[in-house]
């Protein structure tokens, strides 16, 4: 394996170890109820996955949109898929499908 | 809060992560096709995914290796742009009581991803109980598809989903169908504003500086919305 490519990813791995499992193993046990902190974790879960599904579909709509409909199929199919079982799966692969069934009704990809 | 400490087992762990699996082993098929495209051979490719383990910053590995960035400034570049990790353990941790085992932290925490830990925090929000058995099952699903798809998308090589544009712009869309997944099985009123902000802050940062930075401010906003909410 090139030296160079080692040292990069084993740099980039340890701070990932570091941010992901060292604020578990440090973090104080005793936690005032209803403070500050307490309520800015209680957010950083909602606030992350917002982020996330904004993060992953905004490409598709800024700067220049563009599989729009594809889109709007994907997120309508995932809201058909979770909300009778309120399944994570369900939504996922509903969405994935909805997804590529309009990518393909519209030849879109050549 | 009730600490949610007798709970499931590795197995259910495993079970609980296929939905991340599903999204993962496309975007790591995607990602070992370009690194055999960057001349990376199937051992290289398969190594990043191994040790960096972060969808996003493997490409952006790609692109400052190839470009010939010197290797530090590469590895900083990196190590930024998964800051956000760190909001994540503590986050979770205050979901599921002071009380809870975390004697295996430093095992199951590598796998704490931003899909493992919206799918942890949606299950224990709908009643899951915790174990760090159940934690590391989850996390190895996810891990284990990661590095699978990456080594089957290396050996596949280039163009191996060009027959298949369809297929493609679906599996494409899987991870955003996740996240959308995981906001509905989490969504509460007393959410709302955080999500909203965090929805915001996200689209601005993106516009005024760049998607990095549009993560970092919609997690942090939409955070803070939660402390000023009485």
């Amino acid at each position: 394996m090139n030296p160079d490519l080692l040292i990069m990813a084993l740099l980039a791995g340890l701070a990932n170890w570091g941010f992901r499992a060292l604020p578990v193993i440090l973090m104080k046990r005793e936690q005032a109820p209803g403070g500050v902190m307490a309520r800015f974790l209680a957010s950083t879960g909602p606030a992350a996955i917002a982020t996330l599904f904004v993060a992953s579909v905004l490409p598709q709509i800024y700067p220049a949109p563009r599989e729009i409909l594809p889109l709007a199929m994907g997120v309508m199919a995932t809201f058909a898929g979770f909300w009778p079982r309120k399944s994570i799966v369900g939504g996922t692969l509903a969405g994935a499908a909805g997804y590529a069934a309009t990518f393909w009704f519209l030849g879109l990809g050549g | 809060m009730t600490a949610k400490t007798e709970g499931p087992g590795f197995g259910a762990g495993l079970i609980t992560g296929l939905p991340i699996a599903l999204g993962y082993f496309p975007i790591a098929f995607s990602f070992g096709v370009a690194a055999v495209k960057a001349d990376l051979s199937w051992f290289e490719a398969v190594m990043l995914s191994v040790l960096i383990y972060a969808g996003a910053s493997q490409f952006l590995a790609l692109a400052l290796f190839t470009s010939g960035a010197p290797v530090l400034v590469s590895a900083f570049t990196l190590i930024a742009m998964n800051l956000r990790h760190v909001l994540y353990g503590p986050a979770l941790m205050k979901e599921v009581g002071a009380e809870a085992s975390r004697k295996h932290a430093w095992a199951w925490g590598w796998g704490l991803t931003d899909e493992v830990f919206g799918q942890a925090l949606g299950s224990l929000a709908r009643g899951q109980k915790f174990s760090e058995a159940w934690m590391f099952g989850l996390g190895l699903a996810a891990y284990a598809a990661w590095i699978s798809g990456t080594g089957l998308g290396a050996w596949a090589g280039g163009g191996a989903l060009a027959a298949y544009p369809a297929l493609n712009a679906g599996l494409g869309f899987m991870l955003a169908a996740l996240f959308l997944s995981l906001l509905l099985s989490i969504l509460t009123r007393k959410a709302v504003p955080a999500i909203a902000v965090a929805a915001v802050a996200t689209v601005a940062g993106t516009v005024i500086w760049s998607s990095t930075e549009g993560i970092l401010a919609g997690m942090i906003c939409g955070a803070l919305a939660g402390v000023v909410r009485k």
